[in-house]
C-alpha cells in the first residue's frame, strides 16, 4: 500500500503577517500586503511598489545570532517560518525522533548579489570606449571590499545548511530553484522521498525576496511586473480585464510533511493530507507560456490522476493567478480544459492579489493558504476583481471571501521557463 | 517492494570539460594521465593568489544547437552552454530515435550553480549610475539611465532554473523537469530524483546531468575570499591532490556531466547499449561535520542496492583536495567499508572542481571505466596523508574486478549523497 503524506506544521513570513493565524485573517479580510518600496531607493524605477516583510525579528524565532549575521533574507525568512512550523509540529526538542529520518527539501531562492559593492566596482572598472571591464582593478578592488561571509551566504545551498545544522535535520536535504513552481515542488518532491521511505519526516516549503534592485530590475525589463504606481494596492488583479503584471512579493512558508502512520503514532496534530502531485515541462519559450497551455493542462490532469480525483471531488483552486495577462489567460484555459463542465463550478482565487508574488516561495505560502481555507471551511478572495476579463470566466470569488465546506482542493504554480506544479490537498478526517 | 520496482540504466553520457568536449575526450584524458588544470586564460588572473583552474577550451556552443535555435544563444550564459552541449552529447551516445520517444514520458533534472552576472554586460548600466563612491550606486540615476542600459532579456542568462529549461526546449522534454541548486552535491541529487521519478512510473527517459563554470572574474574572485584555493601556480597540473599528504586546496573548474538515464525496459525495447544501471541513492545531511553524513550516504545506498561491501570494485570521491574535507570523507568511506579495503579514485586529480557539474562529470569516468573493464589512476597522489585513511588508487590503471562502484558528492556543509552504480555487461549477461 502506498503511504499517505499529511501536514503537521506550518508556518509563514509573509507580507500579511509572520503567523499563519494573521495571514489568514488578512486574506478574509480582502486586506493588501502591497505599499511603496523602503529596502532601497526605487523611486526612478518603472516599478516602485512590492509587498514587502513587516516587522519580522529573527531573534523572536531562533537563538545563535552569528550564524544568520551574514545571511540574506531568504535564509532568515525561512529561519522564522522553520521554526513555527517545527514548533508546531512538536519537533523542536523531540529527542524520540531519529534525526536522520528527517530531511529538508526547500524551494529557497538564489543569492543576491551585493548590488552597491559590485556595481559601483563594475563602474570604476569599465572602459566604455572598449566596452571592457580591467580585470585587475575588479580583481584587486573585489578582493578588498567584498565581505567574504556575506559573498559565501549568496551560495544556493546555504539556507537548506543552516536549517539542517541548527533544527538537527540529518535526513535528505535538497534544494531546488524552478522560479516560480519551486517551493510547490519541493513540496511535491519532499512527499515522494517520505512515499518511498528515504525519510518519515521532511521539513519543506520556500523562501525567497526579489525585492532588490537585481531583481526589480530583471522583472522591470522583462516588462513583466505592474507599473500601477499611483495606486499599489489596486496593482495585483488576477484574472481582472485591467490587469497589467505582477506585484514582487517576499517571505517564506514552511511545512512538516510526515508519514501518517508516524505521525499518529506520536499524537501529531494533522492538519490536512497531501493527496496530488503533477509536475510537467511546457518545453516551449523561456519567457512564454505555451499558448494553449500544453505544460498546465497535463500537469492538472496528473495531479488529479494521482490522487483518483474526479473534477467535481475538487472544492476549490488556489491559482497560480499572477495578475499578467498571459498567464491569467492561460491557466483559466487549462483549468477549463482539465475540468470541463466542472471549471464553472469550481470556486478559484488568487492569493497573490494580496500578497503578491513571492516567487520561489509563493507555492508554499499558497498551500497553507490553501489548507487553513480547508479547515475553517472559508475561501479567501480574489481581490481588486472590478471588471471581468471575457477570457477568464470562471468562479474567482471576487473581492470578499465565500463560506464553503470543501474536501480536497488544488494549488497550481507554474515557473518560468515552463515548469508546471499541481497539488492536491485534501481535509484529515482519520 | 524492490522487486517490482520499474529499474533504471544509464545509456549515454556527454561530458564538456578541461579534457575535451566530449565523455571519450574525459576518458582519453584520463588514460594519458593528462591534468587539465593549466593558467587561467580566460580572463586577466594576474592579482589572485591561485591562478589556475581547468578551463574548457575551444568550445563552440553552436556547434551543438541546431541552426533554427541559435537565435538562444544570446540568453545562454556559460553554463547553460554547457548544459546543453552535455545534453546534446548524452543524446547523441544514447542513440535514441527522438522521434519515437513520448515527449510527456521525457524528463530534465539539472543540479545549477550560482550564475555569475557577465560584467561587461553590467558595464553600461554602471558606468552611468555611478556617483564615483566605492561601495554605492546612485539608486536615481540607475533607476532610469541604468536601467535603460540593461538587456532586455538580461535576467534570463542567470536563473538557475534556465540550464533544464534550455535543455527541455531543445529536446521538447515535456515531462517532470527540476533543477537543484545544492553546490557541489546538485547533479548527484538530481540523478536520486530522476531514478525516484522513474522508479514510480511518471517517467521512461531522463536527461540529467549539472554544469556550472566558477572561471570568470566574479565567482573567482567570490571563491578566492571564501574557499582555500591551492596556490600551487608553478605547477598546475600538480594541483589538485585528492587525500595526498601535500595538497594544499581547490581547483576550481567548469563543464557538464549529462546522463540519459532510463527505464531499463525501454532502454532494452530499443536495443539500447547499457553503461550501468543505477540501484541504489542516498541522501543526508552531516551534522557533526565528521563525515557520518558520508558512511550513512554510501550504507544507505548499498542498502537499497542491497549489496556488500566486498562487492564494491571501488569508490568514486569527492576528492576535493582541501585540506579538511578529504579527512572528513576519508573517515566517511572507511567508517562506510569497514575492514574492506577499497580502492578510491579521486577525478577531481584531473578535472579539478566542477561545482554543480561535478558529481555526474566525475561519475561519467567510472561509467566509461565499467566499459572499458578499467579504471584510471588518481593522479597527484604522492603520499597518503595519514588523516586520510584511505587506499587511493594511483600511479597506473587497475583493471575492474567487481560488479559495483559507488560515488560519493558532499558539500562543504554537509549536505552528502551516494548512488550506487551496477556495470552493464553484467546486466546483460545475467538478466
Amino acid at each position: 500500500m502506498r503511504k499517505r503524506v499529511v501536514i503537521t506544521g506550518m508556518g509563514v513570513v509573509t507580507p500579511l503577517g509572520n503567523d499563519v493565524e494573521s495571514l489568514f485573517t488578512a486574506n478574509l479580510e480582502g486586506r493588501s500586503g502591497v505599499g511603496p518600496i523602503t529596502l532601497f531607493n526605487a523611486s526612478r524605477f518603472p516599478t516602485q511598489f512590492a509587498a514587502q516583510v513587516r516587522d519580522f525579528d529573527l531573534g523572536k524565532y531562533v537563538q545563535d545570532g552569528e550564524r544568520w549575521a551574514n545571511c540574506g533574507a531568504n535564509s532568515r525568512f525561512a529561519a522564522g517560518a522553520a521554526h513555527q512550523a517545527l514548533s508546531d509540529a512538536g519537533l523542536i526538542d523531540d529527542s524520540k525522533v531519529d534525526r536522520t529520518r528527517v530531511g529538508i527539501y526547500l524551494g529557497s531562492g538564489e543569492g543576491v548579489q551585493d548590488f552597491h559593492h559590485l556595481i559601483s566596482l563594475v563602474a570604476k572598472s569599465y572602459t566604455p570606449e572598449q566596452g571592457s571591464v580591467d580585470g585587475v582593478i575588479f580583481g584587486k578592488g573585489g578582493m578588498q571590499h567584498f565581505n567574504p561571509a556575506r559573498e559565501y551566504e549568496q551560495e544556493p545551498h546555504t539556507t537548506t545548511a543552516h536549517l539542517a545544522a541548527y533544527f538537527g535535520l540529518e535526513g535528505p536535504n535538497f534544494n531546488c530553484l524552478t522560479a516560480c513552481a519551486a517551493s510547490s515542488q519541493a513540496i511535491g518532491e519532499a512527499t515522494e522521498l517520505i512515499r518511498y521511505g528515504d525519510a518519515d519526516i521532511m521539513l519543506t516549503g520556500g523562501a525567497h525576496s526579489m525585492i532588490h534592485p537585481f531583481g526589480l530590475t530583471g522583472f522591470n525589463k522583462l516588462t513583466a511586473l505592474s507599473t500601477r504606481n499611483e495606486s499599489p494596492t489596486k496593482a495585483s488583479r488576477p484574472f481582472e480585464l485591467n490587469r497589467d503584471g505582477f506585484v514582487l512579493g517576499e517571505g517564506a512558508g514552511m511545512l512538516v510533511l510526515e508519514e501518517l502512520e508516524h505521525a499518529k503514532k506520536r499524537g501529531a496534530t494533522i492538519y490536512a493530507e497531501i493527496t496530488g502531485y503533477g509536475s510537467t515541462a511546457d518545453a516551449f519559450r523561456m519567457t512564454d507560456s505555451h499558448p494553449e497551455g500544453r505544460g498546465a493542462i497535463t500537469c492538472l490532469a496528473q495531479a488529479l490522476e494521482s490522487g483518483s480525483f474526479k473534477p467535481e471531488d475538487i472544492g476549490y483552486i488556489n491559482a497560480h493567478g499572477t495578475s499578467t495577462q498571459v498567464n491569467d489567460r492561460v491557466e483559466t484555459l487549462a483549468i477549463k480544459k482539465v475540468f470541463g463542465e466542472a471549471a464553472y463550478q469550481v470556486p478559484i482565487s488568487s492569493t497573490k492579489s494580496m500578497l503578491g508574488h513571492l516567487i520561489a516561495a509563493a507555492g508554499a505560502v499558497e498551500l497553507i493558504v490553501t489548507i487553513t481555507a480547508l479547515r475553517r471551511g472559508v475561501l479567501p478572495p480574489t481581490i481588486n476583481y472590478d471588471e471581468p476579463d471575457p477570457e477568464c470566466d470562471l468562479d474567482y470569488i471576487p473581492n470578499t471571501a465565500r463560506e464553503k465546506r470543501v474536501r480536497h482542493a488544488v494549488s497550481n504554480s507554474f515557473g518560468f521557463g515552463g515548469q508546471n506544479v499541481s497539488l492536491v490537498v485534501s481535509r484529515f478526517d482519520g | 517492494m524492490v522487486s517490482t520496482k520499474r529499474r533504471a540504466v544509464i545509456t549515454g553520457c556527454g561530458a564538456v570539460t578541461s579534457l575535451g568536449v566530449s565523455a571519450q575526450a574525459l576518458w582519453d584524458g584520463m588514460v594519458a594521465g593528462r591534468s587539465g588544470i593549466r593558467q587561467i586564460t580566460g580572463f586577466d588572473v594576474s592579482v589572485y593568489p591561485s591562478r589556475i583552474g581547468s578551463e574548457v577550451l575551444d568550445f563552440e556552443a553552436k556547434q551543438f544547437i541546431d541552426k533554427k535555435e541559435r537565435k538562444s544563444l544570446k540568453v545562454m550564459s556559460r553554463s547553460i552552454q554547457f548544459a546543453v552541449a552535455g545534453a546534446k552529447l548524452a543524446m547523441d551516445d544514447s542513440g535514441v530515435d527522438k522521434d519515437k520517444l513520448d515527449k510527456t514520458r521525457f524528463g530534465v533534472e539539472f543540479g545549477a550553480g550560482l550564475i555569475a552576472s557577465e560584467l561587461a554586460e553590467l558595464g553600461p548600466a554602471a558606468h552611468v549610475s555611478s556617483n564615483c563612491q566605492p561601495g554605492t550606486v546612485d539608486m536615481e540615476k540607475w533607476g532610469v539611465q541604468g536601467l535603460a542600459n540593461m538587456p532586455p532579456l538580461w535576467m534570463l542568462k542567470y536563473l538557475p532554473n534556465m540550464l533544464a529549461c534550455h535543455v527541455s526546449i531543445l529536446h521538447d522534454a515535456q515531462g517532470p523537469n527540476n533543477s537543484i541548486t545544492e553546490s557541489d552535491v546538485a547533479s548527484l541529487l538530481a540523478l536520486g530524483e530522476a531514478y525516484r521519478i522513474i522508479g514510480r512510473n511518471m517517467a521512461d527517459f531522463f536527461l540529467v546531468g549539472g554544469a556550472d563554470s566558477k572561471l570568470n572574474p566574479l565567482s573567482f574572485v567570490r571563491h578566492t575570499l571564501f574557499m582555500p584555493l591551492s596556490r600551487r601556480n608553478d605547477a598546475p597540473a600538480a594541483a589538485c591532490r585528492p587525500f595526498d599528504r601535500n595538497r594544499d586546496g581547490v581547483v576550481l573548474g567548469e563543464g557538464a556531466g549529462v546522463v540519459v538515464l532510463e527505464d531499463l525496459e525501454h532502454a532494452r525495447a530499443r536495443g539500447a547499449q547499457i553503461y550501468a544501471e543505477l540501484v541504489g541513492f542516498s541522501a543526508a545531511f552531516d551534522a557533526k561535520g565528521n563525515g557520518s553524513g558520508v558512511t550513512r550516504v554510501i550504507q544507505g545506498a548499498m542498502r537499497e542496492a542491497g549489496i556488500t561491501a566486498e562487492q564494491v570494485d571501488h569508490v568514486n570521491a569527492h576528492g576535493l583536495s582541501s585540506a579538511r574535507s578529504d579527512v572528513i570523507e576519508a573517515r566517511g568511506i572507511q567508517k562506510a567499508f569497514g575492514s574492506h579495503k577499497v580502492p578510491v579514485f579521486a577525478p577531481k586529480s584531473y578535472i579539478g572542481c566542477l561545482g554543480a557539474g561535478s558529481g555526474i562529470t566525475e561519475m561519467i569516468a567510472s561509467l566509461l571505466g565499467m566499459r572499458h573493464g578499467t579504471v584510471p589512476p588518481t593522479l597527484n597522489h604522492d603520499e597518503t596523508d595519514p588523516e586520510c585513511p584511505v587506499m587511493v588508487s594511483s600511479g597506473s590503471a587497475r583493471p575492474l574486478e567487481r560488479e559495483y562502484v559507488v560515488k560519493v558528492s558532499f558539500t562543504d556543509i554537509g549536505q552528502c549523497a551516494a548512488v550506487v552504480l551496477r556495470d552493464g555487461k553484467t546486466l546483460a549477461a545475467n538478466s
